[in-house]
């Protein structure tokens, strides 16, 4: 265990703890109030259709497993590449990681058809050709890993050869399953506004921003938005090393989204042309860039930077960005109708309903309530003796 | 082995929509959810505008990206070129749907398109989704032909119900031979202009085979790579590219 060289300001992290709690509960009730249209009335309680396929709860799914990619490879910082400054975040980042893959998954698997059915078809069937097969593939996998790597810290297992050797697994395991999410997307030459081999580049590096954003505002927060009540060892690196990290990935975020901006606008091709328009006029997209990402970058270039309080606004802000992006993204592919001439004579509309917005709450609900569980029981402070 | 494929003379189409209705009678299709439609747009601006369509069914392709995309091989092409969907494969992630750069399949669980849900006017019982009173081709899952069960994707099948019954070795199914009407297709059968044609595109003595060669038929959106197995006949072998009315521009 880390030695802690002030006392915590215990009050302070148990009211954020519980205020925690009553979020996650009042969510799950909420997100069930709002989802139960799922059970009544099934998928046409969605405002998606056959026009646009994919809404909300793809976006959701995408924005956080994307995010558990982010946070493996922020504890892959220390527990694969040996930056020992890491170590005391590291147990939160895998937990943490588990827990957004869990969302992840809950918000895919209450938008698909016949989930269940997976579990055979998959398996049975060998769809080499598909990407989403190989996304699957390589998410199991990963899943496995983390779950595996979890348990074996949660032992007090950190470095043993075998230890090492699923660390170093889960992390390449993550890096190839962001790379086919990022294919069935950037595969699709039918759909210009998603296609392009850099498709899974801009989800990794994104994915890093994700992790590295949720570590700014949730820990900040696990710890009562004082460095002071951390571990030393803690205290360092997200006073250090995670702000000057942040604000570089933010900065290549940052021109990423740029360029597919000017990019889109620049093109003469319809589906990325108008979609890159109709995006870039809306005031999200404004927050989005302005407010989500270039307040944030400033707010790193600043001294304020090390401070607790400037760390969550950046990672809140960030994480709003990074979810509206996600959900241009998806919905942006979608936008201009499939050939259908006179029937879709303009972009399709969609806003996500109730039930959809009811899903994602329930699925964010249960990962609160599970990142609260382990934050209770699993000691997530935790970090090698040595 | 036929390859069955389709012909379309768009110099005949009267954009009657005959084949829809048809379609839709045959595969017990819902509102909106047409397997074989007919287009409409309009070429050139005020004051001369001209209105055009465009018959489109299932391309059933010849390298069909919803099929490579499909994570459970639940779309699959038979061994006679018709691509189809197994509903007891099909997980409803709609990634065939995305994929699929005609705009032809129809996921089965929407807002319906008109007021009253026929759905809830004849409620599904077990895993189907409705419950017609009238049903045309018997169910078959493995095939994706009859109603759809809840959560699957569903597409043209060149009604296979009735093709697949052919006498091998047939070169066109059309309705000049009264021995063959029963396994032509609805869309092909109830085309008042004869602007449909239906055979073995790999058969060089076919009808459709010798309208593609002599009238030069054109496929649908070539660059996909996807080489559809429906060819078009006539000036107007294309849907001009989107673009937003002019006050949304």
């Amino acid at each position: 265990m880390s030695i802690i060289t002030h006392a915590p300001d215990q009050a302070s992290i148990s009211r954020i703890s519980n205020l925690r709690l009553g979020v996650g509960i009042a969510g799950l009730i909420a997100g069930l109030a709002a989802g139960i249209g799922l059970l009544s009335g099934g998928h046409a309680t969605f405002n998606t259709s056959s026009l646009l396929t994919w809404g909300l709860p793809v976006s959701t799914y995408v924005f956080f497993v994307l995010t558990s990619t982010g946070l493996t490879f922020v504890a892959s910082l220390a527990m694969v590449f040996g930056m020992k400054d890491f170590y005391p975040i590291a147990k939160r980042c895998v937990w943490g990681a588990v827990v957004t893959l869990i969302i992840g998954f809950i918000s895919l698997g209450l938008e698909i058809g016949n989930p269940l059915r997976m579990l055979w078809v998959i398996p049975t069937n060998m769809a080499v050709s598909s990407p989403m097969w190989w996304m699957g593939l390589f998410y199991l996998t990963y899943a496995i890993l983390l779950v595996w790597k979890f348990h074996l810290i949660n032992q007090g297992d950190w470095d043993s050869s075998q230890s090492r050797i699923i660390g170093i697994a889960s992390f390449v395991a993550v890096i190839f399953a962001h790379a086919t999410l990022g294919s069935v997307f950037g595969m699709m030459s039918m759909r210009p506004f998603w296609y392009g081999p850099m498709v899974p580049v801009y989800f990794l590096i994104t994915a890093f921003l994700s992790g590295l954003a949720f570590i700014m505002l949730f820990i900040n927060l696990d710890y009562g938005v004082n460095h002071a009540n951390m571990s030393e060892g803690a205290a360092r690196a997200m006073s250090r090393q995670l702000p000057a990290i942040f604000g570089v990935v933010l900065g290549l975020v940052i021109v990423f989204t740029l360029a597919k901006t000017m990019t889109g606008l620049w093109s003469n091709v319809p589906e990325n042309k108008i979609v890159t328009q109709y995006i870039a006029s809306s005031a999200l997209f404004q927050f989005e860039l302005w407010i989500g990402m270039v307040l944030p970058f400033i707010m790193m270039l600043s001294s304020k930077r090390h401070e607790a309080t400037t760390q969550v606004v950046a990672g809140g802000l960030v994480i709003v960005a990074l979810f509206i992006g996600r959900y241009e993204y998806v919905v942006g592919g979608q936008l201009i109708p499939m050939f259908k001439g006179a029937w879709a004579d303009d972009l399709i509309a969609y806003a996500p309903s109730i039930t959809e917005i009811g899903i994602i709450i329930l699925a964010i609900s249960v990962g609160i309530l599970l990142y609260a569980l382990g934050d209770k029981k699993l000691n997530l402070s935790d970090s090698p003796r040595k | 082995m036929a390859r069955w494929g389709m012909v379309i003379d768009l110099a005949k189409c009267t954009g009657c929509q005959a084949c829809s209705t048809a379609c839709q009678m045959e595969n017990n299709r819902l509102p909106g959810e047409n397997y074989q439609d007919v287009l409409y747009y309009t070429e050139r601006a005020q004051p001369t505008p001209v209105l055009k369509w465009f018959p489109r069914p299932c391309m059933h392709c010849e390298e069909p990206s919803c099929m490579h995309v499909c994570p459970t091989k639940a779309t699959f092409k038979t061994e006679d070129g018709v691509v189809l969907v197994d509903w007891n494969k099909c997980i409803g992630c709609k990634y065939c749907m995305i994929a699929c750069p005609y705009g032809v399949r129809f996921y089965t669980d929407e807002k319906p398109t008109i007021e009253p849900n026929v759905k809830d006017v004849f409620p599904g019982t077990g895993d189907l989704s409705w419950n017609p009173p009238y049903k045309g081709p018997q169910q078959d899952n493995a095939h994706g032909v009859g109603i759809q069960p809840h959560g699957v994707v569903s597409k043209c099948t060149f009604c296979y119900h009735k093709i697949s019954k052919a006498p091998k070795g047939t070169p066109d199914l059309s309705n000049d031979n009264p021995a063959l009407r029963e396994f032509v297709p609805a869309c092909v059968r109830t085309c008042a202009p004869t602007a449909r044609y239906f055979g073995d595109i790999d058969n060089p003595n076919s009808e459709v085979s010798r309208l593609i060669s002599d009238r030069k038929g054109v496929r649908l959106l070539e660059h996909t790579g996807n080489k559809p197995q429906v060819y078009y006949l006539g000036e107007s072998g294309a849907v001009p590219g989107f673009s937003r009315p002019d006050n949304k521009s």
